[in-house]
């Protein structure tokens, strides 16, 4: 909408010397009507979204700790966090390993949850409910004190382990497999990435496969061939979402790790990180800092999918 | 953007904008009632809501309290002071007192006692742990004391006797081995990991005629108190006298996830106000007794510390009727007999000789234990740095869960807790 009234201002112009009264009579006639209408939506954007982001750019140069006026100390909180903060490396590193692994594991199980889906059972839209339920349920807090039951010493997981006679570890209180717990929790919310797929699969023309069946060629090959290479606009669109939300994931931690991000910080996620520095310390400056580089971060791994896409996601043009 | 109102085509969403701006500006209107903020359980919330309404009745002050939990109410507290919302009454801890009174987030209340205040008789230590830089910040709203729950019938099914006030550090491993020859309820431990329970290190150092922190914020103890510190629970631990570092773990702050709830150690160091607590989650019979001594006839690690208080928002338009909610709050009989000792024991003699025979067994049991710490008793230690909570959750409760994991030694942790902690100092 912003365009073509735009072109239309500039046509103005061109026309011959417009006083600035007829500008903001032709704005008043034209275009604020429209930008009316929108004002929800800008108030919104610009007082929820644009402002607290300009201004936590800005509190990212300054030592602001919620009770005092901030002081500009420059680029002093970026330097400390790259130099001088174990902590921020070891936040990291919880955060890349949970993304490294949770998002293809994701992926590969919500696709696998699809294929199954697509051979056209019956009862086929309860299914997708069901499996769609977790996405639902999944960052709620309920579901992290569930998690935190099933996986305790004596929780469910372990019940049935000792049914085949193993005697299984506190898996959320040992500091080698509580990730993992976590991770196993995001593979589980398969819903919405599987919801996408199943829609990418009805895409693809079923001639294709009798050809290729005709042709002799194996299940295998048809996937290889023809499911997976059609599919790849699917998987991009899944595979950047699904990141973006892992680099994201707060909640579960939070609660699982009653907001401490223990055992020995082998859960504290990046954002849990940012959580403790900007409400637990009070260090609302460097925790600006530290969202400004999630959010770089984030970007930067967009950008990369984005340049290599051309590479492997095929388009059928 | 500028808007001017007027134009016929402002008329179609003219009611929209109004919407808008009403819900902008709404909050500003709420602001007539006294605001109390505090933080705590729902049995906290009920007494306290009751003694705001019986404090409406009374002076016709209009009161609109609201509670969270520990962990979400200083978060909230923060960001309503930063956005100059701060509430007019606020629950205020040992640990902030200072960071928020030099700030002026809280507001001195000197110039109400002896008019709305009353605080004759008010328990001098206690009025004292609510001064910074010699000006009254906050009243202490009952005193309590670290304090160590004891399972008694666990003990009891064990056939030992249950610890008392004189219990040393040695005799845990003692009693270790009577638990765990005799085995009871899967494999019960004596006593829970409290390697990285900040008082607990705390109590310990002050009966080495230490501290953790001096009066001006700097550390108090050195690298061979840590280590010592480390090595001893790293013996208990290897000697299977203490939960597992893995069942520790499970411990993630709220109640329900500690060792005695759950019922993996039959002894954990806790708080005394926070029996009563306790006990409506524990089947078992419970009672308290004092940390364990260093060595026999060791005292003076324990102390009674301002459970909480009461101070006054630094920006509230209402600072005299928040001084008088303050003072019924700690003298009014009715208000007393509804707060009981949930908060600790109160500070005034007047309300601890109205609230004693109303206790029950739990509360007398709390009472008594602050009333009677003989010899466990010392000074009260300085108010620790701002900084404090920082070196509590970053690297007393890590550090003592790498050693329990075996991820560092004792060594390695003690050295780490002093330097990690001059750094944290520094930098504040």
């Amino acid at each position: 909408m912003s365009v073509q009234h735009s072109s239309r201002a500039t046509t103005t112009v061109v026309d011959g010397p417009v006083s600035r009264g007829s500008l903001w009579s032709r704005f008043w006639q034209n275009d604020a009507p429209g930008y009316l209408f929108l004002l929800p939506w800008l108030i919104g954007f610009f007082g929820l979204t644009v402002g607290p982001m300009v201004t936590s750019f800005y509190l990212s140069f300054t030592d602001f700790d919620l009770l005092t006026s901030p002081d500009w100390v420059g680029t002093d909180n970026y330097v400390r966090m790259l130099t001088n903060d174990p902590k921020f490396w070891t936040s990291m590193r919880v955060t890349m390993f949970f993304v490294v692994f949770s998002v293809p594991l994701k992926l590969c199980f919500a696709l696998a949850v699809a294929m199954l889906l697509n051979r056209g059972i019956r009862g086929l839209p309860l299914y997708r409910a069901l499996f769609y339920l977790p996405s639902l349920l999944g960052a709620s807090v309920a579901i992290a004190i569930l998690w935190r039951q099933i996986f305790s010493g004596d929780g469910l997981v372990n019940q049935v382990l000792a049914l085949v006679g193993i005697q299984g570890p506190s898996w959320i209180s040992n500091p080698n497999y509580s990730l993992w717990t976590l991770i196993v929790l995001s593979i589980w919310q398969f819903g919405s990435p599987m919801i996408i797929f199943l829609a990418g699969l009805r895409q693809i023309p079923s001639d294709m496969y009798e050809a290729a069946s005709l042709d002799g060629a194996s299940k295998w090959r048809q996937f290889v061939k023809i499911t997976l290479p059609l599919l790849t606009p699917v998987v991009f669109f899944n595979a950047i979402i699904q990141t973006i939300e892992a680099f994201k994931s707060f909640t579960p931690a939070f609660i699982i790790s009653g907001g401490t991000g223990n055992p020995i910080n082998s859960t504290l996620f990046y954002t849990l990180y940012l959580y403790q520095e900007a409400f637990g310390f009070f260090r609302m400056g460097y925790a600006s800092a530290l969202a400004w580089v999630l959010l770089a971060l984030v970007g930067l791994f967009t950008a990369f999918s984005f340049l290599t896409s051309k590479y492997w996601v095929h388009y059928d043009e | 953007m500028t808007i001017r109102l007027g134009r016929r085509q402002f008329l179609l969403g003219s009611s929209a904008l109004a919407a808008a701006a009403a819900a902008g500006i709404s909050p500003a209107f709420a602001q007539s009632a006294l605001r109390l903020l505090f933080w705590g359980g729902q049995d906290r919330a009920d007494r306290t809501y009751a003694v705001s309404d019986m404090f409406s009745e009374s002076s016709g002050v209009e009161m609109a309290p609201e509670f969270l939990s520990w962990s979400d109410y200083w978060p909230k507290l923060a960001t309503q002071t930063a956005g100059g919302n701060a509430p007019d009454i606020v629950q205020m801890d040992y640990r902030y007192i200072v960071e928020y009174a030099t700030r002026n987030a809280i507001a001195p209340l000197d110039e109400f006692v002896g008019g709305a205040l009353k605080l004759d008789n008010f328990d001098p230590d206690q009025l004292e742990g609510g001064k910074v830089g010699g000006e009254l910040y906050g009243i202490s709203l009952g005193a309590n004391s670290v304090a160590t729950l004891v399972n008694t019938d666990a003990f009891a099914e064990v056939g030992i006797d249950a610890p008392t006030n004189a219990w040393t550090y040695d005799d845990i491993m003692e009693m270790a081995e009577a638990f765990n020859s005799a085995n009871i309820r899967g494999g019960m431990k004596v006593m829970s990991d409290g390697s990285y329970t900040e008082p607990m290190l705390h109590n310990w150092l002050r009966q080495r005629g230490k501290e953790l922190y001096t009066p001006d914020g700097q550390l108090a103890f050195d690298e061979d108190d840590a280590i010592e510190w480390y090595t001893l629970w790293a013996k208990l631990r290897e000697a299977g006298a203490i939960v597992s570092a893995e069942d520790q773990a499970l411990d993630s702050g709220p109640l329900e996830t500690t060792m005695i709830v759950l019922g993996k150690s039959a002894l954990m160091p806790s708080n005394s106000n926070q029996l009563v607590a306790y006990q409506t989650l524990v089947q078992d019979d419970l009672n308290m007794i004092g940390y364990p001594r260093i060595a026999e006839g060791v005292g003076g690690g324990h102390y009674r510390k301002p459970s909480m208080f009461f101070s006054v928002g630094g920006s509230s338009a209402n600072k005299e009727a928040a001084a008088e909610f303050l003072n019924f709050f700690i003298s009014d009989p009715e208000a007393a007999k509804v707060l009981g000792v949930e908060r600790g024991i109160p500070c005034l003699p007047s309300t601890r000789e109205v609230v004693a025979p109303t206790l029950d067994e739990k509360g007398q049991i709390a009472l008594n234990f602050v009333a009677n710490l003989g010899d466990l008793l010392g000074a009260l230690p300085p108010p620790p740095p701002p900084s404090a909570g920082e070196i509590d959750a970053s690297l007393i409760r890590t550090l003592g869960q790498e050693v329990g994991f075996g991820a560092k030694s004792p060594e390695q942790a003690g050295r780490d807790l002093v330097s990690g902690a001059k750094d944290i100092l520094s930098r504040s």
